[in-house]
């Protein structure tokens, strides 16, 4: 094989401003790789974390997630819950020992077709270094999109999600939407369910 | 003020008026009057002189004060007033001659042909690709080509190509006519001809925008002469991602960036000798947003503005200005440049006097000229035609207590071309204007616009699926790189799947046809359109499907043009593959798709409105106008708020008689019930229906209402500086205007007045600018100088924000003698009291920059310019659950677009309690709220899209996380029994899914989006990841 890896990339998109900027972009004629399928949401606060799980469970070697910049939410503040959510997938990811590179969460505004070009045109560089999911974590393919799997399916459960309920909670207290700031809260707010979810994926 | 703008007649009120309204102008006025007319009941034909609508903020590439992209909020606007069935959208025409009374007007219209019909043109763009003959991008300030053949731009609405008669070869030499070959769904038509049409009209609205400055003027300034002088609507094209450059300033003489821009403001306003004495208001905040545009795009560069006084009044612009200023380092000269010298060696020369009077030049890279906004080109003609008259300045001529109304009777005027406004003023007149037509042509209200009647919708809940799908060639934009025959062939293959075919246009009128017979023929009870994207597509093909008697909700469409062939034009193979996993992903979702119901709630056709002032008062006119009843409560045992503080307007008339008019008006208006001394104890419900209880000073009173119009106003700010209490001699400017009404208006030996500007406001007590004070310390100013021609008035000013036609005050009171100097924020004017008593002389003492020393005044009359305060608005906007700015003022739903609804549906605001405002601008600005607060009564019920959140009981512990994360407050927790249980007001929701997304037991799902449909998405990602 001495193509190069065509990575799998499965993009939730919100429908205000990322996938909005998708279509402009179109409109320009902006050109960019075609590994990217698209799941249109109204809002990424409408981001449940089984989701971008099950689509790496599914096959993706990595997830992106578009919405609105912080501030600009046509929802007002849905995007600040995508982080909350983007936080657990990462310490999930992380937890399994998967690059948390294969997840990324990133901003255009319905303006921005030339950024939506240049984020997705570097994520899918970057998927094509890290090629298929396992492979550049040295694990076993199939043995991770069963934990992945198992961890979409813990997503569900209660534990985990009243974790990341009262992680919004202070986020929204605080009032600081800083991605360190959220991630730290979600670790700490989710750290024992996150011990069950990932014993169980394994 | 009694009288209704309409100038409507006893005898007119029962004959039956005209249900359809004439708009002159597409721009973002003209637009959002339609849409509003439309809501109010109203046909509309808009009449746009160019080949598309969208006006000047089409062009514009971010807009002040949060440098949003205009385009994004300005083109879903565009599309919907393109979809309304009750908007008909005539290009390339003007009106030539309005005849009739008002209520029953003929318009006559003449306009242009397009030669290419835009019933059949679907914007694939073949025509321009193949058009010889180029011609100069107006769109683009000429800095990029076009073709005879074009579209002004890409999101154009009609979304229709045209001909440009001059330039065509084959309309002007019989020769080429290549388009009609190239066009396949032949929609060129060279014989296309002017018509003349005859529209029967009950009022007309006025909304032609404004026009250039003569290049003449800028000439002055090196412009055409310099290529690095450009006017800032060029540079507004440079900053622009899409427009000729891609986004980067560069100079046009080297494609260089430029390293040292100046703005030279003022250019074409402000200015006597090209007879524009008036200011244009928006150049001000326009030059900050571009310089910091600049600043983003060159981190490095020097950034100079030039500016006479910076006039950044509107709502929180100051303080937008003054972020960017320090964020953007930008250097801020007082100072007007006269012109431009290029210099040996390069660069550009300006040379400038300081307000000390020194002298001085330097080089600059770039010049940018902040031109000014003129009346319109054809001003003259369009005001024959309309039979109105002008003012001097060749705008309309309208008065302060009816600042829509032109001087004929029925015929309106909005936006710039009342006077240079910006967008969020302009789309609030259009509001306002809305209200006064419905008001005048309440008797024709619903006679002329259509409803479109579906058949009753086919029950398929115990039906297995049957999804059909159709895939769009587009014309070749689709079919020219993903091979769709393959695609539908692929589609016919997946389960559930029992028709699939290919279609040339999936969205032409031929199309719909085959669409409801193929549903109907093979008993489709799910659709999938593999094609363009459902943003702009979505609701024809749902509109489509009610006709064929299926709901709407059980539509999915695959985006395989706008996301996949158009980004991948050289890859064929990989966007086909994509197209299949598009269309496979949909079709699994469309297995998840249930019928939703549509729900109609009723309206309580009735207002209540919170404040009897000037704001409170107009609005409930004007819904009253409209035959909506109106609870009007006020606070106080007396109608008409602090108006009745003024005594005289700029014109010299009295308020006070006008409020005195208009609290008659009210009182005995049969629809309004006016409850003073009473307040708002609680407010219940959501959009249509309210219930809010009121506590007089007797009893408690229950009202129910389907909006709410907020106008509980403000009050002068109180002063504790410059020894005001102290001395008989300190005075506010409304203490000044009381004393000028009296017997006794100015001590005998009086001889010298002092008046400060910006006391509280703009950073002292008040964050913000005030608006009004320098308009009012100028009129009082002159009324003083009127009164005693040889008294001495000095005004200590920081800027004088005289915008717009106020110019010519603060140019009379300069030439009746009154002088202004400005004081420095860190070097305020200090007052002393002398010891003697109560007499005893008061001195203000200053620094006179032209002299560079201090100055002390003996002032017989020290008058403070205070600022205005809202009133507090805390418990209100805590009942309502509606935000407050930091200063306290409502905040609106959106800057721009939104300028009076408040974010929770069904809420509005005007007046004071927005932010600070002149007599005509509150009036405007209350029928804007009123004409808003109408939509909900005048449509009789209201239609929230299906894709509302739906919580299961069983599942619902009852917790209120969702209530309390839900943005809308549109969840809430009630008690069933002895648990507790959320429920979604489905006429509040909009979506979003962070309910559903956050509920610890997953009982929360979406309509549309729900969690087993995206799910199915992800597993039909999957399985082609698979295959």
């Amino acid at each position: 094989m001495s193509e190069i890896y065509q990575p799998k990339i499965l993009g939730f998109l919100c429908n205000w401003c990322c996938y909005t900027a998708a279509d402009s972009a179109g409109v320009g004629r902006y050109q960019y790789p075609p590994n990217l399928r698209v799941i249109r949401m109204m809002c990424t606060g409408r981001l449940d974390p089984p989701f971008p799980l099950e689509g790496l469970a599914t096959g993706a070697d990595g997830i992106f997630v578009g919405g609105c910049h912080p501030g600009k939410c046509h929802y007002i503040d849905g995007n600040y819950h995508a982080l909350v959510s983007a936080a657990l997938v990462h310490e999930t990811l992380t937890r399994l020992g998967v690059n948390k590179d294969r997840f990324l969460i990133e901003w255009a505004s319905a303006a921005e077709g030339p950024n939506f070009v240049k984020i997705i045109t570097a994520f899918t560089k970057r998927m094509t270094e890290l090629g298929p999911l396992g492979v550049s974590e040295g694990l076993n393919p199939g043995e991770l999109r069963a934990s992945l799997a198992t961890a979409a399916e813990t997503a569900r459960g209660r534990k985990v999600r009243t974790g990341l309920i009262n992680a919004a909670k202070e986020m929204m207290k605080g009032s600081d939407f800083s991605r360190k700031t959220i991630a730290g809260l979600v670790t700490d707010k989710c750290a024992k369910a996150l011990d069950e979810l990932i014993t169980a994926a394994d | 003020m009694n009288a209704p703008q309409s100038g409507k007649s006893e005898a007119d009120a029962t004959r039956v008026s005209s249900g359809s309204v004439l708009v002159v102008g597409g721009g973002v006025a003209g637009v959002q009057a339609a849409l509003d007319l439309t809501e109010l009941g109203f046909k509309v034909y808009l009449i746009e002189k160019s080949g598309a609508i969208g006006g000047v903020m089409a062009r514009l590439d971010k807009t002040f004060p949060t440098n949003d992209c205009s385009l994004c909020i300005l083109v879903p606007k565009l599309v919907e007033a393109g979809r309304d069935p009750n908007i008909e959208i005539l290009t390339l025409s003007e009106l030539v001659e309005l005849t009739g009374e008002p209520g029953n007007f003929t318009a006559r219209i003449r306009k242009q042909p397009r030669y290419i019909d835009e019933e059949v043109c679907t914007g694939c763009g073949q025509c321009t690709l193949y058009c010889l003959k180029q011609i100069g991008n107006d769109f683009n300030e000429n800095l990029e080509r076009n073709h005879a053949a074009h579209i002004d731009y890409s999101q154009a609405v009609p979304a229709s190509y045209y001909i440009d008669a001059k330039a065509c070869l084959r309309l002007n030499y019989e020769t080429c006519g290549l388009c009609a070959v190239a066009c396949r769904a032949g929609a060129i038509r060279f014989d296309d001809r002017e018509k003349v049409l005859d529209l029967k009209v009950g009022a007309v609205v006025l909304a032609p925008g404004f026009g250039r400055i003569s290049d003449e003027v800028m000439a002055r300034y090196g412009l055409g002469r310099f290529q690095d002088v450009i006017t800032a609507f060029e540079h507004e094209q440079l900053m622009c991602a899409s427009g000729p450059t891609g986004g980067e300033i560069l100079r046009l003489s080297d494609r260089k960036h430029p390293k040292k821009i100046a703005f030279i403001q003022c250019i074409g306003s402000r200015n006597e000798n090209c007879g524009n004495n008036y200011c244009s208001s928006v150049c001000c905040m326009y030059a900050i947003k571009q310089a910091t545009l600049a600043r983003e795009h060159d981190p490095e560069c020097e950034i100079t503005l030039f500016y006479m006084d910076i006039r950044t009044h509107g709502k929180g612009f100051d303080a937008a200005r003054e972020r960017a200023v320090r964020e953007g380092n930008f250097r801020v000269i007082y100072a007007r440049p006269p012109r431009v010298e290029d210099v040996f060696g390069g660069g550009l020369l300006l040379t400038w006097a300081t307000e000390s009077g020194q002298h001085l030049s330097e080089k600059f890279g770039l010049v940018v000229l902040s031109q000014g906004l003129e009346s319109p080109d054809g001003a003259a003609e369009l005001a024959q035609a309309a039979g109105i008259d002008l003012n001097e300045y060749l705008f309309a001529k309208t008065a302060i207590n009816t600042p829509l109304a032109t001087s004929r009777p029925g015929v309106y005027v909005i936006g710039a071309f009342q006077g240079p406004k910006d967008i969020p003023d302009s789309v609030t007149q259009a509001g306002g204007v809305a209200a006064l037509c419905a008001g005048q042509l309440v008797s024709g209200r619903g006679s002329e616009t259509i409803k479109a009647v579906f058949p009753e919708e086919r029950e398929i809940s115990a039906e297995e699926p049957r999804i059909g799908v159709f895939v769009c060639h587009c014309g070749i934009n689709i079919g020219g790189v993903v091979k769709v025959p393959s695609v539908a062939e692929y589609a016919r293959s997946l389960p559930g799947v029992v028709y699939a075919t290919d279609n040339l246009y999936s969205c032409s009128q031929d199309s719909q046809k085959l669409l409801i017979e193929t549903i109907q023929q093979h008993r489709l009870n799910r659709l999938v359109v593999a094609a363009c994207t459902p943003r702009t597509h979505e609701p024809l093909f749902q509109a489509t499907m009610r006709e064929a008697g299926l709901n709407r909700s059980l539509f999915e469409m695959a985006n395989i043009r706008d996301q996949c062939s158009w980004v991948h034009m050289h890859e064929p193979e990989a966007a086909t593959e994509k197209a299949k996993d598009a269309v496979r992903m949909a079709v699994a979702k469309a297995h998840h798709l249930t019928a939703l119901a549509e729900q109609q709630l009723p309206v309580t056709p009735s207002a209540l409105v919170v404040g009897g002032g000037l704001a409170g008062m107009s609005a409930a006119l004007a819904i009253a106008e409209q035959s909506f009843e109106v609870t009007l409560v006020e606070r106080e045992p007396e109608l008409g708020g602090r108006t009745v503080l003024l005594t005289a307007d700029r014109f010299g008339h009295d308020p006070r008689q006008r409020m005195a008019e208009m609290v008659a008006a009210v009182r005995q208006h049969p629809k309004i019930t006016v409850h003073t001394k009473a307040e708002i104890a609680a407010v219940s419900g959501y959009v249509g229906n309210f219930t809010t209880t009121v506590a007089t000073d007797q009893a408690s009173i229950v009202v129910n209402h389907g909006v709410m119009v907020i106008a509980t106003g403000g009050r002068p700010y109180a002063p504790s500086q410059y020894h005001y209490g102290q001395s008989p001699r300190i005075l506010t400017q409304l203490e000044l205007e009381k004393k000028l009404a009296g017997k006794q208006p100015l001590a005998k030996n009086a001889s010298q007045v002092v008046m400060i500007q910006c006391v509280g406001s703009r950073g002292e007590d008040l964050a913000y600018c005030s608006r009004v004070c320098c308009g009012q310390a100028l009129k009082n100013s002159l009324r003083l100088k009127k009164l005693r021609p040889e008294l001495a008035i000095t005004v200590l000013y920081r800027d004088m924000r005289s915008y717009g036609f106020l110019e010519d005050d603060y140019r009379a009171a300069r030439q009746a003698g009154v002088i202004f100097t400005r004081y420095q924020v860190e070097q305020k004017p200090e007052v002393t009291i002398g010891k003697g008593g109560k007499g005893s002389a008061v001195k203000v003492r200053y620094h006179d920059p032209l002299l560079a020393e201090e100055v002390e005044l003996a002032a017989d009359l020290l008058v403070l310019s205070v600022g205005i305060v809202p009133e507090e608005p805390t418990t209100l906007a805590r009942m309502l659950k509606v935000p407050v700015t930091a200063e306290k003022f409502f905040l609106e739903a959106h800057v721009k677009l939104q300028p009076v609804d408040l974010p929770v549906d069904g809420t509005y605001v005007c007046g004071l309690a927005h932010s600070p405002r002149s007599m005509d601008e509150t009036i405007a600005q209350a029928q804007a709220a009123a004409g808003r607060a109408c939509h909900p009564l005048a449509r009789g019920s209201i239609t929230p899209a299906p894709i509302v959140s739906k919580v299961d009981p069983e599942k619902c512990i009852g917790c209120g996380v969702c209530e309390a994360f839900c943005p809308y407050k549109a969840i809430v927790i009630y008690k069933e029994e002895k648990s507790r249980k959320a429920r979604t007001l489905t006429a509040s929701c909009k979506g979003c899914g962070v309910c559903a997304a956050r509920c610890p037991t997953m009982a929360i799902d979406m309509g549309r989006f729900t969690f087993d449909g995206i799910m199915a998405q992800i597993h039909a990602f999957g399985e082609g990841v698979q295959s």
